[in-house]
């Protein structure tokens, strides 16, 4: 249930972070468990939201 | 002689002009999400009529907390320096989105009717945020 292809999405960001010259491994090793977690769970819960408005607002007729 | 009739905006004329207070504007502009929803129902002269709609609302908020999410990733990762800011800039740059929908359903001389009206524009776009929030953080290995 994507919006855009995966891959375009993929290419977008890989590309701005190229162009800014921004060092992956670095930026990853600023991240402590307890962060990672924490976006972890922020995005799950965003993508949960995503899904129940998704859903509500396209199906079909209901009672 | 009528007297001259008072009008709220005639003692702006002359005596009490202090109203030169300086308006500055703030020049940074934040993400610019403009969204219009622009929904009309109309029902007449019917019975029984079952409307149901999107709610923007909620769809406003989900896109401005995936807006931030992403914003906080960035800023954590790469730091809240120039680099940062360019990066959250150019992603941002992606995100602006500005549409409008406009959507007009009249209901006229009807019984037992049931409409539903989407606004496809929206669900499409927060799912497009969400995508690229999850790229994002996927390429950090947060995943």
């Amino acid at each position: 249930m994507s919006a855009i292809p995966n891959k375009v999405v993929d290419l977008l960001v890989s590309e701005i972070f190229r162009k800014n010259n921004v060092n992956i491994e670095n930026a990853k090793s600023k991240l402590t468990d307890e962060q990672k977690q924490a976006i972890r769970d922020l995005v799950d819960e965003l993508k949960s939201q995503v899904d129940t408005f998704v859903k509500e607002s396209s199906s079909s007729t209901k009672e | 002689m009528a007297e001259k009739k008072w009008r709220a905006l005639d003692h702006c004329d002359d005596h009490c002009r202090n109203n030169d207070a300086d308006v500055e504007q703030d020049a940074v502009q934040k993400q610019v999400t403009k969204q219009i929803s622009d929904e009309w129902i109309i029902v007449r002269d019917s019975e029984c009529v079952e409307v149901t709609t999107t709610d923007t609302q909620i769809a406003l908020s989900l896109q401005l907390a995936i807006q931030a999410a992403i914003v906080a990733v960035i800023s954590i990762t790469i730091g809240d320096n120039e680099q940062g800011k360019n990066v959250a800039q150019d992603l941002k740059q992606f995100m602006k989105t500005k549409q409008s929908n406009r959507q007009k359903t009249i209901i006229e001389g009807s019984k037992n009717v049931k409409v539903k009206t989407t606004d496809t524009d929206i669900s499409v776009n927060i799912q497009a945020l969400l995508q690229i929030l999850v790229t994002v953080v996927a390429k950090l290995d947060v995943l």
